[in-house]
C-alpha cells in the first residue's frame, strides 16, 4: 500500500504535466538579462525553468548520466568534444537556426560546429589596484616580492600552469612533460608570495582593497571595476588564455524544437546585445556589437583591441594522460 | 522481544541496503577501473588506482588533515562541553539556549564560512578595530591561513558536538553530583571523576561527529586557507572535478573511509565500549 | 557562556549589518533596504525556500522514525553489519555518497524513465540523517535501564506497550536532540543535494551557493538575515508562548 502511493508520487514528479510547454535552461550565473528569460516566456508561451551552476564540472556532474531532465546548458568550449564523444549531445539543425548568420567568423571553431553555438566568451588577465606603480603588465609581476600576500591566482589548475606556462614563453596547452614541470617549479616558487588561490571571490577583496593584484577572468574583473574605479585591467605581455561558453542541446531532451528555438533567439542581435549590455561580458554575436552601449563596446577589458588579442590564446580539450600529469603537479602545489 | 526489535530494524535495513550499501558497492566497482576520456569511468579493470594510494604525496595531505580535524573536534569539545552541561541545568529554559546554540546553523554553511571571512580579513572588524584603537599599525594576517580554517571547521561543527552531549548529559543525575559534593568533593573533582566518565559515550559520539566532517571538509580550507594547504577532502574532491579521475577519486575515499573506520573501531574498542 | 554565545552568533550578526549596505560589496557606503526588495522579488529563491523546507521536514520525519526504531533495535538484538554500515555512512566523504547516491538512481530510474527530483533529494536526506539520529538516540540509549522494559514486560505489559510507555517516554530527549541534529544537516546540506537533485528540486543552500561563489553577495546576506532573525524570534516566541 505505501509503496504503491511512493511509486505514485515517484510517477508524478517525473512527468508533472501541464498545458503550457516547458523548456529547462542550465546556465553559468549572471549570464542572462533580467528580461531575457520573461521575454521569451511571453512570445512564444513557454515556462522556461531557468537555474544556474558555477562551474563546467558542477553541469557535468549533473548531465553526465543522460537523464538530467535539462534541454539546454553551456559548457566552456573545450568541454565540448568530450560531450560530444560521451554521446550527451544532440547535433544542431542549422536549418532551424537562421540566427546563425549573426555570428562572428572568429568564434565559429571547426570542433563546435554542428553541436554548440558560440555564446559568450572571456579572457584571463591582471586585475590590478591603481596604487600601484608601476602597474603591472606581465603574468612576471605577480611574482614580485614587493607585492608579497597582497597577490592572489586563480584556483584552478588550467589558469595557473597557463600563467607559467606563458610566462617561461611556452605554450599554455602545452604537452610536454618538462615544460608543464618547469611551470610548476615556477608556481612552486610563487606560492609564498601570494595571498590565497581565489576564484571570483577576490572581486570583493580588490574593491575592498585586500588584493593589489589578481589572477582573474575579464568578465568578473569588469564587475569588481564597474564598482571601484582604483582597479584595473591589463592583459599580460606575455599572452593570456580564452575561453568561450557555447549553448548546445542535450541528446536526451525531449523538446529539441523548443530547444533551437530558444538558441535562436538568444542568437537574435537585440537579445545578445541586451545581455552583454546588463551582465557585462563580451557576445561572440557579431551584428550585436553595434548595437551595444558605449560603455560595453569601448571596453578595453571586455573588447581588448586587435593587437591585444593577437596575444591570445584559445585553451584546448587535454589529453587524459596530460591531465593525470598536471593534476599530480598541482597537487603537489597545493600540498607544497 | 527479538520479533518486535527485528521488526523495528527493517526499514532501516532497507534504506542501508538500497541506498548505501548498494551505492558503496557501485563505488567499489568504480575503483577498479580506468578513468574515461572526460570524467566518468570506462577502459578495462585495473588496481593500479590502489597501487597509486602508496604515494608518499598522499601520505603527507592525509596527516595534515588528521592534524587540522583532531583540533578542530578538541576545539568543539572544549566549547561544547560547558555549553552543554550549562544548558542541560538550565530548567525550563533548556529548550530557548538549545535553540539559539542551532539557529547560526539554519543558514548555509557557505554563509556561515563567508561571516568570518567578514571578521578576519585584512579590511575585516577585528583588523579594523585593533587598527583604529592603535593596538596595530599593519593588519594582522588572520584570513587564509591553517589557523582560520580550524576556526571555520569549529564553528561549522559545534552543533553536532553540543547535540549528543546535551543529550547525554540532560539525563545525567544530579543525585549523584550532591552525593560526591557531601562525601567531600569539591566541584572539580566531582566533575572529573563523576560527570565526564558519565558522559563518555556522549564525548565519543560528539568527537566522531565532528572529527569525520572536518576531515572530509573542502569548502572551508578552501574559503578560509585559502587554497593553500590542501586537505584530504580537496583531493578528493578534485578527484571528481577538475582531475576529472573517478576511479582514482573513489580507490581514494574507500582508502580514506578504511583509515577512519579502523581507527574509530581502535577508539571504541579500547574504551570497551560495544558499538558494532 | 556569553562568550561562547557570542562566538556563535556575532559573526552572524556582522553578515547581517551588511545586508543593510546598499553597496554590493563589503564596503559600507550607507543604510538600504535595496537587497531586501531584491531577495523579495526573487521567485527562483522563494521557490527554492519551499524546497528546503518541505525537503527537510519530510526527511527529518522519516529519518527520525526509521533511526529511532533502528537505534531501539539494535540496542540489544546486536546487527555487526548495520550498525557498521551506519558508521562507514557517516565516515563516508559527502561527495562519494552523491556520486553513490546519483549512480544508483541513474541506474534505476534508466529502467522505470523517471528523473531526479524531489524524491530523489528526501531520499537521500533521509539516509544520511538516519545514521546521525541513530548515533544519539543510541548514545542515549546506551545510559538507560533494560531491567526497567523487562519489569514492564514480567507485570504483563506487550513488547509494544513496553517500548511505548516505558523507553519511548525515557528516549524522547534523546529523540528531539536527532530531530534537531536531522533537520539542521537536512536544511544546510550542499554536496549531496547538489548531485542528485532535478530540474524541479532546487534548494537554498544551492541558490546560495550559486549567488555567494561569486563573492559576498549581499542578497545572500538579507536571506541569511531573514532565516537568522526570523527563526530567532521564533524561538523566543515560542518560549514565552510556553511560559504563559
Amino acid at each position: 500500500m505505501r509503496r504503491r502511493a511512493f511509486a505514485a508520487s515517484m510517477v508524478g514528479l517525473g512527468c508533472g504535466r501541464s498545458k503550457q510547454p516547458k523548456l529547462n535552461v542550465f546556465n553559468w550565473s549572471g549570464y542572462v538579462a533580467p528580461e531575457t528569460v520573461p521575454n521569451f516566456e511571453k512570445e512564444f508561451g513557454v515556462k522556461v525553468r531557468y537555474s544556474i551552476y558555477e562551474s563546467n564540472e558542477e553541469m557535468l556532474a549533473r548531465v553526465f548520466s543522460g537523464n538530467s531532465g535539462w534541454d539546454v546548458v553551456f559548457p566552456g568550449h573545450y568541454i565540448v568534444p568530450p560531450m560530444r564523444e560521451q554521446g550527451l549531445l544532440a547535433a544542431l539543425d542549422r536549418g532551424k537556426l537562421p540566427n546563425l548568420k549573426h555570428l562572428d567568423p572568429a568564434f565559429v571553431r571547426p570542433e563546435l560546429t554542428d553541436f554548440a553555438v558560440p555564446y559568450m566568451w572571456n579572457a584571463t588577465g591582471i586585475l590590478f589596484n591603481k596604487k600601484l606603480q608601476p602597474p603591472p603588465e606581465s603574468w612576471a609581476d605577480l611574482w614580485s616580492p614587493r607585492l608579497r600576500g597582497k597577490i592572489t591566482m586563480l584556483d584552478d589548475p588550467a589558469e595557473v600552469f597557463a600563467a607559467a606556462l606563458r610566462k617561461l614563453g611556452f605554450s599554455l596547452n602545452s604537452r610536454n612533460p618538462e615544460e608543464l614541470r618547469a611551470a610548476q617549479r615556477e608556481a612552486l616558487r610563487q606560492k609564498p608570495l601570494l595571498r590565497a588561490y581565489l576564484n571570483s571571490e577576490v572581486r570583493d577583496q580588490a574593491v575592498a582593497g585586500d588584493v593589489m593584484a589578481a589572477q582573474l577572468w575579464s568578465t568578473t574583473a569588469q564587475q569588481a571595476i564597474d564598482a571601484a574605479r582604483h582597479l584595473g585591467f591589463v592583459y599580460p605581455r606575455e599572452g593570456f588564455p580564452l575561453n568561450l561558453d557555447c549553448a548546445v542541446i542535450l541528446r536526451e531532451s525531449p523538446r529539441q524544437d523548443l530547444a533551437h528555438v530558444w538558441i535562436n533567439y538568444l542568437l537574435r542581435p537585440e537579445v545578445s546585445a541586451r545581455i552583454a549590455d546588463s551582465t557585462r561580458t563580451a557576445t561572440a554575436n557579431l551584428a550585436a556589437v553595434p548595437l551595444l552601449g558605449a560603455e560595453t563596446r569601448n571596453n578595453p577589458t571586455l573588447y581588448p583591441s586587435a593587437e591585444v588579442m593577437a596575444r591570445a590564446e584559445w585553451f584546448e580539450t587535454m589529453t587524459p594522460e596530460v591531465q593525470r600529469l598536471r593534476d599530480r603537479l598541482w597537487t603537489e602545489i597545493k600540498s607544497a | 522481544m527479538r520479533r518486535l526489535r527485528a521488526l523495528f530494524l527493517l526499514p532501516a535495513w532497507a534504506f542501508t541496503l538500497l541506498l548505501f550499501l548498494a551505492p558503496m558497492g557501485i563505488i567499489v566497482v568504480y575503483s577498479l577501473r580506468t578513468k574515461g576520456v572526460y570524467g566518468g569511468v570506462g577502459g578495462p579493470w585495473t588496481i593500479e588506482n590502489y597501487v597509486r594510494l602508496f604515494d608518499p604525496l598522499y601520505g603527507v595531505i592525509l596527516l595534515r588533515s588528521f592534524v587540522m580535524a583532531g583540533a578542530a573536534t578538541v576545539g568543539c569539545l572544549v566549547l561544547a562541553f560547558p555549553l552543554a552541561l550549562y544548558i542541560s541545568r538550565s530548567g525550563t529554559r533548556k529548550t530557548l539556549l538549545l535553540n539559539l546554540v542551532m539557529l547560526p546553523f539554519w543558514t548555509s554553511f557557505l554563509v556561515r564560512t563567508y561571516a568570518w571571512m567578514f571578521l578576519l580579513r585584512d579590511t575585516g572588524l577585528i583588523n579594523s578595530v585593533l587598527l583604529g584603537m592603535g593596538v596595530i599599525s599593519e593588519p594582522l594576517p588572520l584570513l587564509y591561513n591553517d589557523g582560520a580554517v580550524v576556526v571555520g571547521l569549529i564553528y561549522g561543527y559545534l552543533p553536532f558536538a553540543v547535540l549528543p552531549l546535551y543529550s547525554n548529559l540532560e539525563r545525567l543525575d544530579r543525585a549523584l553530583l550532591e552525593a560526591a559534593a557531601d562525601l567531600g568533593a569539591k566541584p572539580w573533582e566531582a566533575m572529573l571523576h563523576v560527570v565526564l566518565p558519565l558522559t563518555a559515550p556522549g564525548m565519543r559520539a560528539a568527537g566522531v561527529l565532528v572529527f569525520i566532517p572536518s576531515l572530509g571538509a573542502y569548502l572551508t580550507p578552501d574559503l578560509l586557507g585559502g587554497g593553500k594547504s590542501m586537505m584530504i577532502g580537496n583531493l578528493v574532491q578534485n578527484q571528481f572535478t577538475s582531475a576529472r579521475d573517478w576511479p582514482f577519486g573513489s580507490a581514494l575515499s574507500l582508502a580514506l573511509m578504511a583509515v577512519v573506520m579502523l581507527l574509530l573501531w581502535a577508539l571504541l574498542r579500547r574504551d570497551g565500549e560495544e558499538v558494532f | 557562556m556569553i562568550g561562547i554565545y557570542a562566538f556563535l552568533h556575532v559573526p552572524l550578526l556582522i553578515l547581517c549589518g551588511f545586508s543593510f549596505n546598499s553597496s554590493k560589496f563589503t564596503v559600507w557606503e550607507g543604510f538600504s533596504v535595496v537587497w531586501y526588495e531584491a531577495m523579495w522579488n526573487d521567485g527562483a529563491l522563494a521557490e527554492a525556500a519551499w524546497n528546503s523546507l518541505v525537503i527537510a521536514v519530510a526527511s527529518t520525519a522519516v529519518a527520525t522514525a526509521v533511526g529511532t526504531l533502528g537505534a531501539y533495535g539494535l540496542w540489544k538484538k546486536n546487527a555487526k553489519l548495520l550498525s557498521g554500515s551506519m558508521y562507514l555512512s557517516l565516515v563516508t566523504p559527502e561527495i562519494i555518497t552523491g556520486i553513490a547516491m546519483l549512480a544508483t538512481f541513474q541506474w534505476a530510474f534508466r529502467y522505470l524513465h523517471l528523473q531526479l527530483g524531489m524524491t530523489t533529494v528526501i531520499l537521500a536526506h533521509v539516509t544520511f540523517s538516519m545514521a546521525y539520529v541513530l548515533l544519539v538516540v543510541m548514545a542515549r540509549l546506551r545510559t538507560a535501564d533494560p531491567a526497567l522494559e523487562e519489569a514492564a514486560l514480567d507485570l504483563g505489559a506487550t513488547e509494544w506497550q513496553a517500548f511505548r510507555l516505558v523507553t519511548l517516554p525515557m528516549l524522547k530527549p534523546g529523540i528531539a536532540a536527532a530531530a534537531l541534529l536531522a533537520f539542521t544537516v537536512s536544511f544546510d546540506d550542499y554536496v549531496i543535494t547538489a548531485l542528485v537533485a532535478g530540474v524541479d528540486s532546487e534548494t537554498l543552500p544551492m541558490v546560495l551557493y550559486a549567488m555567494a561563489r561569486r563573492g559576498a553577495n549581499p542578497v545572500v546576506s538579507a536571506i541569511s538575515t531573514v532565516i537568522f532573525v526570523g527563526l530567532g524570534l521564533l524561538i523566543v516566541v515560542s518560549e514565552r508562548l510556553q511560559k504563559a
